[in-house]
């Protein structure tokens, strides 16, 4: 114990007390010399005789120091400090070089570093819940006669119930539904989002109200007016989360009461502001086995696995196909970690772009791989000398690791400047619906990552050079005259094989990144079916469902004289966003209705004027016009898919058509639209029936009021919005543009374009550079190695020469004149051997080390050149389009977005018994195999409940 | 000059402790007394004597400070601490059976 305490104290003695420690042994040594001269003077011997009977006596003093040192244990320590300085002297003079391998390793890690931090924060760090690991969602498993099972996430009440009551594996299991609603807060109204949950959902999470409480027995059941509100909804109305209790709030038409605020971390289902208890409101589809319109989920049992779980689900299920064939069979039941959940297929996308900056952070490797080993062959003299000295090879390759490490950490430093911005225009530019994105930042699993990187780069783009250099045949390299070693075959190899694989990997990123470019250019001219430019859409949501109609026959009779408006229209669902669909017959029902099995249509509901405001070409019949009203015989127009479908070649006008929509009556089909590609350019246009305002119910009482201007439709929108208030006060409004709607499709992949693109470019540009130093290493070797640079400098002074600019004493290159063959090295090396060497040679290598300039300036500068050149032509062709993305970005918000989704089957008027028939669609409107353009971005849990 | 190529590997170690043993005295001093005391046959050269010191400084068998030599100069004085006490009756132990063993080897052949 005590020698191991003496130890440390020691080993810290030498570490931090190094000079003092090192004076000490001088002074001890040196105290030894002059005892053996005084006995020396004792027997008798001259002063001059004793010193040097002394000296001999002695032996190497050097040596027995550095044997000294060596007992210390912490040489090592030394070693590296001394290389650490040494790394930085040497950076420090070639400050052309070191820029240039800097700033490339700092793009290199920079991006890398931003990309894992977006990674980081939506895939890897744990949900911030207790025990996450635990909490499981549970949907339905559709299985498909093809054998791919598709999963939907949509569950209905009565097979949760079962399943609730059933299972032994779960802790608590809760069903939630969430949408956005208009609530009236005093008296203004605005949307919010709510999430309609059971009484177990608060026990799945782990949470408790921070304020208030939770729901009581009493306040669910129905018709109770009790609400829990979010931290944050809570500060941004009542300033304080405790003013917030026993606030009154108007939502689905009824007071509630605040009872409860939750803690601020707690946000699931993503942005919810408003909780309430699901059983509160009534509503009929709860015993409707094909009414699948809510999540569920659940937390497990501590000892229960998955398997075990999903096993005993399963069986469950099974039990349920049996006792209701009708509704059930071919449904089973999945269980997903909640974190999987959440993440989706965002991890494909996040993966690929890791993948691909962690190519560019290769390539970067290699160019400054290339570069080191321009330098490090400039630098074999060096080494030689070194190598003489008695540096063994270990040594010099932990060096020029070293002196990579350096280099790498501070591009690392760099690069985490590169990275916060990096992150900050990554999160700006994601598309919507990346979960969790907003927590996307520089922390320690991030810093952590960039040190990693940086000691695996260090050691990937010095070891190459380091092992080649290292190699050098003293003897050949100090024969060859100073600086002009000769870059040997395998050298060239190496470097051969570094650019090789830059270009390789280079093509890799650019052919990704091209064909990601192509397909978002392709998706860009598909024609959507109607026109998106100067079309404005205000999503409107009255609180009083009463006099809905009539406000909005008013507002649109309102807007439709305003100056610069062209057409005006409402729909319940903006192109892009299907609100439902349902089953649909043609001319006659059949006896068993096939609701499952029968041909779907796309529904929405419109006011006169809607086509011609969206732009949808009307082909044949008639619009909608002011007589379609409650009392007129039902109309509906179909769209070309639709006519295609169900009537070949027929003429569809005066058939009429069926739909599970929210009654079975008869309509007659009085047009035909064009098709509107409602699910994205990528996908074809589907079936599509459409049908008057004034005839049906549509969800929440919602439209969204479309309107075609002559100018900038962003102008309209505060007009407009004073012409709702001044009909009615509390109706929730919220304007956007159709633009902005439609770029959503092609956010996702714009966003992946633009960065494969952006690496692809800035690989190129490293690739060239690497190339051009190649190019300009060889074949002539620039003037300064011509010059031998280590001169004699005894010899030198004795002749009275000075050194020159150059190093080389004037009668160094008189005689290199004459003699080109003569080497300069061969007296350094004669020195070594004859002349006492420590002092002199120390200084000759120095001078020699200090004059050399192994990295050409041409070659940092043609390097500079390069990437300054490629940036621009990059910079060029990406500004334009980085400029529109930036646009788009700034303009949309997940909060401008219009949801139009969510049918709350209670609101649905007149006839609520058939309610339930639309909203099982299997494997068509939540799943998405092409997750980027589908209308139902991943994450149906922030979607709107159905 | 350095070593004495008589001197059994690790012995330098036990000859060192015996010295220290005596008093605190510095590297010259150690060196002077094994000559002496060997009447001149040991002869160890500092590039032996001063790694030999610090290493078992290092180890924590002897322990150095700075003092006043009698030349009047100051100078770095080993003596011999607890641990280093209990090794040298190890070593000296080892040494006895070593020679001891090897004496009797030589002598009956």
């Amino acid at each position: 114990m005590s020698r191991w305490l003496t130890q440390f104290r020691l080993a810290l003695r030498s570490v931090f007390l190094r000079k003092r420690v090192d004076q000490e042994l001088d002074e001890e040594l040196q105290y030894h010399l002059e005892r053996q001269i005084r006995e020396g003077l004792n027997t008798g011997l001259t002063p001059e005789e004793a010193r040097y009977a002394a000296s001999r006596a002695m032996g190497g003093i050097a040596k027995s120091k550095e044997e000294c040192r060596d007992t210390r244990g912490v040489i090592f320590i030394h070693d590296l400090l001394r290389d650490l300085q040494y790394a930085g002297r040497n950076l420090r003079r070639s400050p052309g070089f070191a820029a240039l391998a800097i700033l490339i390793m700092a793009v290199g890690i920079g991006a890398n570093t931003a990309v894992f931090s977006v990674v980081n924060a939506v895939l890897l760090k744990p949900l911030p819940y207790r025990d996450p690991g635990r909490i499981v969602t549970l949907s339905n498993v559709v299985r498909a006669p093809a054998g791919a099972n598709a999963l939907a996430k949509l569950i209905s009440v009565p097979d949760f119930q079962d399943w609730h009551d059933q299972s032994t594996v779960f802790d608590a299991m809760a069903y939630y539904g969430t949408r956005r609603v208009s609530v009236t807060v005093g008296t203004s109204a605005e949307y919010a989002r709510l999430t309609r949950v059971t009484r177990e959902f608060f026990r799945v999470f782990d949470v408790r109200p921070v304020a208030g409480r939770s729901f009581t027995a009493d306040e669910e059941k129905v018709g109770a007016g009790a609400v829990l509100v979010s931290s944050a909804y809570a500060r941004q109305h009542f300033v304080e989360p405790s003013h917030a209790l026993g606030q009154v709030l108007r939502v689905f038409d009824r007071p509630v009461t605040i009872v409860g605020v939750l803690p601020q971390a707690f946000d699931f289902p993503d942005g919810t502001e408003i909780w309430f208890p699901a059983t509160a409101l009534a509503s009929p589809s709860v015993t409707q086995r094909t009414a699948n319109n809510r999540l569920a989920i659940g937390r497990l049992k501590r000892d229960i696995t998955l398997p075990a779980a999903s096993a005993e689900m399963t069986s469950i299920a099974r039990r349920l196909e049996q006792a209701y064939p009708q509704s059930n069979s071919g449904k089973g039941v999945a269980l997903t970690p909640l974190l999987d959940d959440t993440v989706g297929d965002t991890g494909a996308m996040l993966y690929l772009l890791l993948g691909a900056v962690g190519l560019v952070l290769l390539i970067a490797c290699a160019n400054v791989a290339t570069l080191l080993l321009a330098k490090a062959t400039g630098r074999a003299h060096e080494m030689a000398i070194r190598a003489a000295l008695g540096a063994s090879r270990s040594r010099i390759v932990r060096q020029l690791l070293v002196e990579g490490l350096v280099l790498a950490i501070i591009a690392g430093v760099a690069g985490l400047v590169v990275a916060v911005w990096g992150t900050r225009a990554l999160v700006a530019i994601a598309p919507a619906g990346v979960p969790r994105l907003a927590q996307a930042g520089v922390d320690g699993t991030v810093l952590t990552f960039t040190l990693c990187v940086c000691t695996m780069v260090s050691v990937l783009f010095a070891l190459p050079p380091a092992l080649q250099v290292s190699q050098v045949d003293t003897n050949d390299s100090l024969q060859a005259s100073a600086g002009r070693t000769v870059v040997g075959g395998r050298g060239r190899t190496l470097r051969d094989a570094l650019v090789v694989g830059e270009i390789a990997l280079t093509v890799v990123l650019l052919t990704g990144g091209g064909l990601l470019v192509r397909s978002l250019l392709a998706l860009q001219q598909v024609s959507l079916g109607f026109r998106p430019e100067h079309v404005l859409a205000m999503e409107t949501t009255p609180q009083n469902r009463q006099r809905s109609r009539a406000l909005f026959t008013g507002l649109l009779s309102d807007v439709s004289v305003l100056p610069g408006v062209v057409a005006v229209g409402a729909i319940n669902a903006p192109p892009g966003n299907v609100d439902s669909t349902s089953t649909y017959w043609i001319d006659y029902l059949p006896k068993e209705l096939n609701l499952l099995t029968g041909p779907s249509t796309v529904m929405s509901v419109v006011a006169p004027g809607t086509f011609n405001a969206l732009g949808i070409p009307l082909r044949r019949g008639r619009d909608f016009r002011e007589g379609d009203t409650a009392d007129a015989p039902r109309a509906a127009i179909i769209n070309e898919s639709l006519a295609r479908q169900a009537f070949r070649h027929d003429d569809p006008l005066g058939h009429v058509i069926f739909c599970a929509f929210d009654s079975l009556e008869p309509m007659t089909i009085v047009g035909v639209v064009g098709d509107v590609r409602q699910y994205g350019p990528a996908v074809e246009a589907s079936p599509e029936c459409y049908l008057p305002y004034l005839q049906h119910g549509f969800n929440n009482e919602t439209l969204s009021i479309v309107v075609r201007t002559s100018g900038d439709p962003g102008l309209l929108a505060d007009t407009m919005r004073q012409k709702v208030h001044e009909r009615s006060p509390d109706v929730s409004v919220k304007a956007t543009t159709m633009e902005v709607l439609v770029g959503e499709h092609f956010a996702a992949p714009r966003f992946r374009a633009i960065l494969v693109a952006l690496f692809g470019a800035v690989a190129l540009s490293l690739a060239l550079a690497g190339i051009n130093q190649q190019d300009s290493r060889s074949p002539n070797v620039p003037k300064l190695y011509r010059v031998g640079r280590v001169g004699n400098r005894s010899k030198n002074a004795q002749e009275g020469n000075e050194w020159d600019k150059n190093g080389t004493g004037k009668h160094t290159r008189a005689r290199m004149k004459r003699h080109p063959s003569w080497t300069p090295v061969i007296q350094v090396s004669k020195a070594n051997f004859t002349v006492k060497p420590g002092p002199m040679l120390d200084k000759t290598s120095c001078r020699s080390e200090r004059r050399e300039a192994p990295f050409d300036q041409p070659n940092v500068r043609s390097g500079f050149k390069v990437v300054a050149w490629t940036g621009i032509l990059a910079t060029d062709l990406l500004v334009p389009e980085l400029r529109r993305l930036y646009v788009a970005c700034t303009r949309i918000t997940p909060q401008q977005k219009l949801i139009m989704d969510g049918s709350e089957e209670s609101e649905i008027l007149p006839h609520q018994e058939v309610t339930g028939l639309f909203c099982w669609v299997p494997g068509r409107a939540f799943l998405g195999e092409n997750g980027e353009i589908h209308p139902r971005p991943r994450g149906a849990p922030d979607r709107e409940d159905r | 000059m350095t070593k004495p190529k008589d001197l059994v590997q690790g012995t330098l170690d036990l000859l060192i402790l015996r010295i220290v043993a005596l008093e605190p005295m510095h590297g010259w001093a150690i060196a002077h007394r094994i000559r002496q005391m060997s009447s001149d046959v040991l002869q160890v050269g500092q590039s032996a004597l001063y790694p030999a010191l610090h290493k078992l400084e290092q180890q924590g068998w002897i322990k150095a400070e700075w003092k006043i030599s009698e030349t009047n100069r100051r100078a770095k004085y080993y003596s011999l601490t607890r641990p280093g006490r209990k090794a040298l009756t190890e070593e000296a132990a080892n040494w006895e059976r070593l020679s001891a063993a090897i004496s009797a080897v030589v002598r009956t052949v």
